[in-house]
């Protein structure tokens, strides 16, 4: 148990915390779930580190909790939570595009991780999409801090968004290429970021072997 | 003046309520909260106590302002309200398990009648009731749906927790142990609501025992205080105490409690009203 609890990257919590989410992973139904949803959340949103992987301990917990007691008591804060931290994304973009970036990459991760019955989440589709539709925005791909977030999350979870709903995946490319091409003033890494998920979309997302050689060799230089 | 009475009560109480279910479209706990395993926003019920203050606005133990029971009374428009993402999670949840318990109950049911047919020729009857049961299916998804939150809230109940650990499916006797209802045959949506009615009652019978709940009635009761029914005793010289107003008064509190059931009318009249109160 120890071990695993590593991957879950929570060293940068307090002790206190680290020990409510190790006893929110054995035995939910003793703890405070919506105090350990919101914890969850609050440090998502703080640390980039944390937000990039924040999906697996709170599927952790989903499935413990079902377990237990076929509970969602977790799930349900979880999901409320974000959804507040979404309505406000436009603030909150406004406020710190950190903050921001963090928001994008945790809500992905949750559609990531938490599937229902293998499925991903219908619930979290749209506002995915809206959250990497405001990524495309001509504003945002000024900022490589956003780029970097964008190609991200298209390159984790592209495939299965395109899946659930191709016409709004067009609708991302759309704006990408049109980035890619007119918006003037972006910075030659932006652009190259854009070039690639291009090439990595139109392959089926997958890069091939000289594309990857291209855009990853230089960069392990 | 007997008359105004009747009406006037008939206006303010309604029905008494007999039969009584955990679930209550109304603002007062119900008699047997207690016994749901589950407040409705899921978290587990220790204690009343711990529930109590943990309030959403409008009800005092712990359930959202918006709970309502599918055959309650409750409000009708459903659609705005369920835009979070913890319900809309939920009900795709519900909506696929309910997809995928109609795939295995109809390969049960056509597996079944398979058998049934091919001894019915290797017999050599004539078969004429080929009650083909696959093709009466319910599949109204929003049916299927409504039902299932039925019998996910009678399910949600320490009785039912206790009932399925103490009575296991072998032993189980047709009429003497509760079945939950089978949602995939067709009924008429007050047959079925009756059934769902009569599970939960039967049920009761698992219900955890507890000191304060048989003592709740009296408590109502004894609650009420004279000043409730100094209003509308004007009328009434010839009675002593204030009988038929506080039995109306009982009557509404005991309304508040209980839901559904075989409604029962108090009818007053000029004679014998006894005093309830000692």
């Amino acid at each position: 148990m120890e071990n695993s609890t590593e991957e879950y990257r929570i060293q940068s919590l307090d002790m206190d915390t680290q020990m409510l989410l190790k006893t929110a992973l054995k035995d939910p139904s003793s703890v405070n779930l919506e105090k350990v949803s919101d914890i969850l959340v609050d440090q998502s949103l703080k640390d980039q580190v944390f937000s990039k992987e924040a999906g697996r301990i709170c599927y952790t917990i989903v499935q413990a909790e079902a377990k237990q007691n076929n509970g969602n008591v977790f799930r349900r804060s979880l999901l409320n939570r974000l959804q507040q931290e979404f309505k406000s994304r436009e603030e909150t973009r406004a406020r710190s595009l950190q903050e921001w970036v963090c928001l994008v990459t945790f809500i992905c991760n949750i559609f990531d991780y938490l599937k229902v019955n293998n499925m991903p989440m219908v619930a979290l589709v749209h506002p995915v999409y809206d959250c990497l539709i405001r990524l495309s925005q001509p504003d945002a791909l000024m900022n490589e801090e956003e780029v970097d977030c964008l190609v991200l999350q298209l390159h984790r979870i592209g495939e299965q968004l395109e899946k659930v709903n191709g016409p709004r995946m067009n609708e991302v490319f759309y704006l990408l290429r049109d980035g890619f091409l007119l918006q003037e003033g972006l910075t030659s890494m932006a652009r190259l970021l854009l070039l690639e998920i291009l090439e990595f979309r139109a392959g089926g997302w997958l890069l091939s072997g000289t594309a990857h050689k291209y855009y990853y060799s230089e960069i392990a230089d | 003046m007997g008359c105004m009475i009747k009406s006037q009560s008939r206006g303010e109480v309604g029905v008494l309520r007999v039969v009584a279910t955990p679930e209550t479209g109304s603002s007062g706990p119900s008699r047997w909260s207690h016994c749901r395993k589950r407040g409705v926003d899921g978290s587990l019920r220790a204690n009343r106590e711990e529930d109590a203050g943990r309030e959403k606005g409008g009800h005092s133990d712990s359930r959202n302002a918006s709970f309502t029971t599918p055959e309650g009374t409750g409000p009708v428009s459903r659609c705005g309200r369920k835009a979070d993402w913890g319900s809309q999670v939920e009900n795709d949840e519900m909506k696929r398990d309910v997809h995928r318990d109609m795939q295995r109950y109809r390969r049960r049911i056509l597996g079944a009648e398979v058998t049934q047919r091919e001894r019915k020729i290797s017999s050599g009857s004539s078969g004429s009731c080929d009650s083909k049961e696959g093709e009466h299916i319910e599949t109204d998804e929003a049916v299927l749906l409504r039902r299932q939150k039925q019998i996910n809230y009678g399910k949600n109940t320490l009785a039912y927790d206790r009932y399925i650990k103490e009575v296991p499916k072998h032993i189980r006797q047709p009429g003497v142990h509760p079945k939950t209802p089978n949602k995939f045959r067709k009924y008429s949506r007050r047959s079925w609501d009756q059934q769902i009615k009569l599970w939960k009652v039967k049920l009761h019978a698992w219900d955890p025992p507890t000191e304060e709940g048989q003592d709740k009635v009296l408590d109502d009761i004894e609650e009420l205080g004279i000043d409730d029914v100094m209003d509308i005793e004007l009328d009434f010289p010839d009675f002593q105490n204030v009988p038929a107003s506080l039995t109306t008064h009982s009557c509404s509190l005991e309304g508040e409690d209980d839901c559904s059931g075989t409604p029962v009318k108090i009818q007053k009249t000029e004679t014998t009203v006894q005093p309830e109160l000692a």
